[in-house]
């Protein structure tokens, strides 16, 4: 699989995520405009992004989904919760989709359900489309149509036609005489597109019909040393002769990044070339106007032909007699273009079409002095515009921060520009103030005087942002005055193109080398702790005590950093418990409404993080709980309301860190667990013997729900009854040293606890000797350690006891359990006691001695080994032993 | 690896995708006398285009594709 795509798909994933969440956010509060805009941007993102490959089926969906939100934003269609439903079974095909093609599944086709579904989302649009349009059609009479935005611009060039070739450029002229439509485009992608998954390459190759292309920069390349090649400043500059809706349609999710405009046929006729010298055509200008005024247009034709063939080719006269025959034979009846082409010799300077008749509609490019005397107010749209660019430009290079050594060069330039532009405007008296600050601003090495000034000047520091929408008004001029009078006020937004560069990078790390990591810095731990035995010989065996002593301080030091090491390798194995909240709301939506039940779930402390592994085991535990609370623990509304509760249950999943551990709740308010029912079912099941059912207190009958087996379920459903839920869910949190708990009152609701170690990399364990060999016990288990005279050790039955502050304490010898053949040692008529508990009781374990507790990465026995389960797994100590670690569990 | 440093040359081959535009700039920050080699380049993320206009390189082999060869052309061959 190509990385581009593994991207797309680990990306495909946390869009879909994204999605499902808005959905639902957006059906409690359907009339949020700001949630609808944020739904919008990943669906779209993951359909362009999906564009990239040949996945057609995705694409199709999503760009059914796409246009049913378009509808929806556009309050065409209003949302609800089938909206909702067709959606989400949407985003869950395209799951789907990723995940086979993540198996590599190819062969399926889904193109039927894709059809289905982009089908159901069309009809959506138009059932509701229907149903308001009568609405408004009523409501809106005399009310005008919305002027549709469109980022059509007509009178100003978007980029000079000059750097086409002159083929390509005749090709244009004739193709647009022929009825074909041609554009000038200029796509200017966003900044941040590239993080956004954008490929505007590749979106710009999409363009039908290209004529032409260049590629610029909107900026000039910094050194190499200072780019930086992920914030986006190409620009693309086309000419395409697709019809217009087919560019609007291409670009519809970048209208703001796109200007399109129509070229003008005339545009393209620019001669260049070699000027050889100068013009020198005088003769031959002042004979072809004869005949063009004489009408003598085949004359015209001959001569400038004669004149071609007795001119080289790559002359500016002969690319300018080209036109002309182009010209002649095209358009012979607008003598005004054919004459300012033939005049257009006696300068070699391109003739300026927008002075010409033909044009006369368009106010002259060139009349910046006929304005000039005026404020800076009068000047023309066009006008304007030209002038608020190049102030722009100015304030952009004055705001940026670095400090080249070129830097008083840079406030030169930019001082000069503003001179000249504000003597171009009739100002000459602002020049004094300029040099001023220039001249300051050289003296301090900064710009901000110089900026200071121009912000005053032009007093709208966001111009830029709103260029665009100037360009895209119909009524410009207006529009200028309004953004600048609503921008004065407004201070500029300085470094903020600083902090564009600077944006949070997060690196995405296979998991593989995380854990391998781990193990090494597991490695590591063991490794470091064989430099203390190294000191102890060296100080036993070799009586070097100086060298033992530098070994301790270098341990010390490796200590540190081992521990710091391992504390941040953990740090980047943790993860918040979102991870397996965000599933729920979809589940809860789901599961509620096919059981016709309404549930409130509130989500409390998701940012709550524990290592990865943990939150993994989580997943299914909780999933099994919260289907048991939906399924038997909420009532139904009428239920509900007819005890006195709200119509609505609520399903708290709340996440708390105590200490080492994660504590996970679930509460829901619905009718509680009768133990008695539980007893009774229990006994039903052999899950309890009679005893038991007449001793067993109301706390401890809940609990029994975890037993195997157990279900009280009547019927089995699809959602829960099998029996083996609860149990699933004991042994799936005990499986990594969790500690589940229920709690539960009739008629008012159930309270599960679920406690989790953050980490289970590291234990640490309480090395213990028994007949010459060293066992480790987790920490966990252990109580305490004390020593015990042979007399207080009495024996009740089969069974050795003492009493430990007052309470009974069974004693069992380790070499027992273990089935050593060797009595416990005694040592001055004591026995070593470990007192540990498991469950609730403790139980004091004879072992010979107590060793000092370590920190161990436990490694779970494998193969022949994997079948001791009186062992918990190994580790490897510092001098190379081996220590296993008992399971107190299944010993005691 | 889409993209094979050699000592003076820098070969493209099918998909350049986004993430190797870091290396390239690299790359031609040490060897700014490179050449490129688009011979096998199918599509290029214009990250990488990036990189290539600012480092003003020298191109040995366009690719074989027209198109994706009409499209980097209009980058990195400015017009006369």
């Amino acid at each position: 699989m190509n990385p581009l795509l593994v991207q797309f798909l680990s990306e495909a994933r946390d869009t879909l995520y994204d999605i499902g969440q808005k959905l639902m956010q957006l059906e409690q509060t359907p009339d949020n405009a700001d949630l609808m805009n944020e739904l919008f941007r990943p669906v779209h993102t993951l359909k362009g992004n999906s564009g990239l490959f040949d996945f057609p089926e995705m694409t199709r969906v999503l760009h059914a989904g796409e246009d049913l939100m378009v509808a929806v934003r556009d309050g065409r269609v209003v949302y609800s919760r089938e909206i909702a439903d067709c959606l989400l079974d949407a985003m869950d095909f395209v799951g789907q989709l990723c995940d086979e093609i993540e198996q590599g599944i190819t062969e399926v086709s889904h193109i039927d359900d894709a059809v289905r579904l982009a089908d159901a989302l069309r009809k959506l649009i138009a059932v509701n489309a229907a149903r308001t349009d009568r609405v408004e059609s009523l409501d809106n009479i005399g009310v005008p149509e919305q002027p549709k935005p469109t980022n059509f611009i007509k009178s100003k060039n978007l980029f000079s036609l000059a750097p086409v070739p002159e083929t390509i450029r005749m090709d244009a002229f004739r193709r647009i005489l022929k009825g074909d439509p041609l554009h000038r485009l200029v796509y200017s992608p966003v900044e941040d597109c590239f993080f956004q998954g954008d490929d505007p390459l590749h979106q710009a190759q999409q363009t039908p019909d290209v004529l032409w292309c260049a590629i610029v920069a909107r900026e000039s390349w910094p050194n190499l040393v200072d780019l930086d090649a992920y914030r986006c400043v190409l620009v693309f500059n086309l000419l395409t002769a697709a019809p217009s809706e087919e560019l609007v349609e291409l670009y519809r999710y970048v209208p703001d990044q796109v200007v399109i405009q129509p070229v003008d046929p005339l545009h393209l006729v620019i001669p260049t070339g070699d000027p050889n010298g100068g013009p020198v055509y005088e003769d031959f200008v002042a004979e072809a106007l004869l005949h063009l005024d004489g009408g003598n247009l085949a004359s015209l034709g001959r001569a400038a032909r004669t004149m071609l063939e007795l001119s080289n080719p790559d002359l500016w006269l002969s690319s300018a007699l080209r036109w002309l025959l182009l010209l002649l034979e095209n358009m012979p009846s607008n003598r005004a273009v054919l004459r300012t082409l033939i005049e257009s010799l006696r300068t070699l300077t391109p003739p300026d079409w927008s002075l010409t008749d033909h044009d006369a509609a368009e106010p002259a490019t060139e009349g910046l002095s006929e304005n000039v005397t005026d404020s800076l107010n009068s000047l023309s749209e066009e006008d304007a515009f030209e002038r608020d660019v190049i102030l722009d430009a100015q304030r952009q290079i004055l705001m940026l921060q670095d400090q080249p050594a070129w830097h008083s060069g840079r406030l030169k330039a930019v001082a000069t520009t503003l001179i000249n532009c504000c003597a171009a405007m009739g100002e000459i008296q602002t020049a004094a103030e300029i040099e001023a600050a220039l001249k300051t601003g050289l003296e301090t090495g900064s710009g901000g005087l110089l900026l200071d000034w121009l912000n005053a000047r032009i007093g709208m520091p966001t111009l830029r942002a709103n260029l665009s929408e100037i360009v895209q008004s119909p009524q410009g001029q207006q529009q200028t005055g309004n953004v600048i009078s609503a921008f004065t006020d407004e201070g500029p937004k300085f470094g903020r193109r600083a902090e564009d560069q600077i944006g949070p990078r997060s690196l995405k790390v296979d998991q593989v080398k995380i854990d391998l990591l781990m193990n090494l810095i597991g490695e590591m731990v063991v490794s470091k702790n064989a430099l203390p035995y190294l000191a102890q010989r060296a100080e036993n065996q070799f009586g070097a005590r100086e060298v033992a002593r530098e070994i301790k301080a270098q341990y010390t030091v490796i200590n540190r950093i081992v521990e710091e090491m391992q504390g941040a390798i953990m740090q980047v194995r943790m993860m918040p418990v979102s991870f397996v909240f965000q599933r729920f709301p979809r589940l809860v939506r789901d599961i509620s409404r096919k059981l016709g039940k309404e549930v409130n779930l509130v989500l409390e402390g998701e940012e709550t993080e524990a290592d990865k592994n943990i939150i993994e085991s989580l997943a299914d535990p909780l999933i099994h709980i919260v289907r048991n609370s939906l399924d038997h623990g909420l009532e139904t509304p009428e239920i509900r309301q007819s005890c006195g509760k709200s119509a609505a249950g609520t399903l708290i999943i709340r996440a708390k860190q105590e200490a080492d551990r994660v504590l996970i709740e679930i509460i829901d308010d619905g009718k509680g667990i009768d133990p008695e029912v539980i007893k009774r079912k229990a006994y039903e099941k052999g899950i309890i013997d009679e005893t038991t059912l007449e001793q067993i207190s109301d706390r401890d009958s809940v609990n029994l729900v975890f037993g195997a087996g157990f279900s009280t379920a009547e019927t089995v459903s699809d959602l829960s009854g099998r029996g083996v839920g609860m149990d699933v869910v004991r042994t799936g949190v005990e499986r990594v040293n969790g500690a589940i708990q229920l709690e539960s009152e009739v008629g008012k609701g159930t309270h599960i606890r679920i406690s989790l170690p953050l980490s289970m990399a590291v234990t640490k364990v309480m090395i213990i000797e028994s007949d010459g060999q060293i066992f480790g016990v987790p920490m966990d288990h252990v109580v305490e350690t004390v020593r015990i005279r042979r007399r207080a050790i009495h024996t009740i039955k089969q069974s050795k006891t003492t009493v430990l502050r007052g309470r009974i304490v069974a004693l069992k010898a380790l070499n027992v359990l273990l089935e050593i053949p060797a009595e416990p040692r005694v040592n001055d008529d004591e026995l070593a006691v470990l007192v540990v508990r498991v469950g609730s009781e403790p139980v004091g374990l004879i072992v010979d001695d107590f060793h000092e507790t370590v920190d161990v990465i436990q490694k779970p026995l494998e193969g022949v080994l994997s079948g001791l389960s009186v062992y918990s797994g190994s580790a490897l100590m510092g001098d190379g032993s081996v220590l296993m670690v008992l399971n107190m569990k299944e010993m005691v | 690896m889409p993209i094979d440093y050699k000592k003076n040359q820098v070969l493209f081959r099918e998909i350049v995708g986004v993430e190797e535009a870091e290396g390239l700039l690299e790359f031609l920050h040490k060897r700014p006398a490179a050449k490129i080699d688009f011979g096998g380049c199918t599509h290029l993320h214009p990250a990488n285009l990036q990189v290539l206009m600012a480092a003003k390189i020298r191109i040995a082999v366009w690719p074989k594709d027209a198109n994706m060869c009409f499209w980097l052309k209009s980058a990195l061959q400015p017009e006369k």
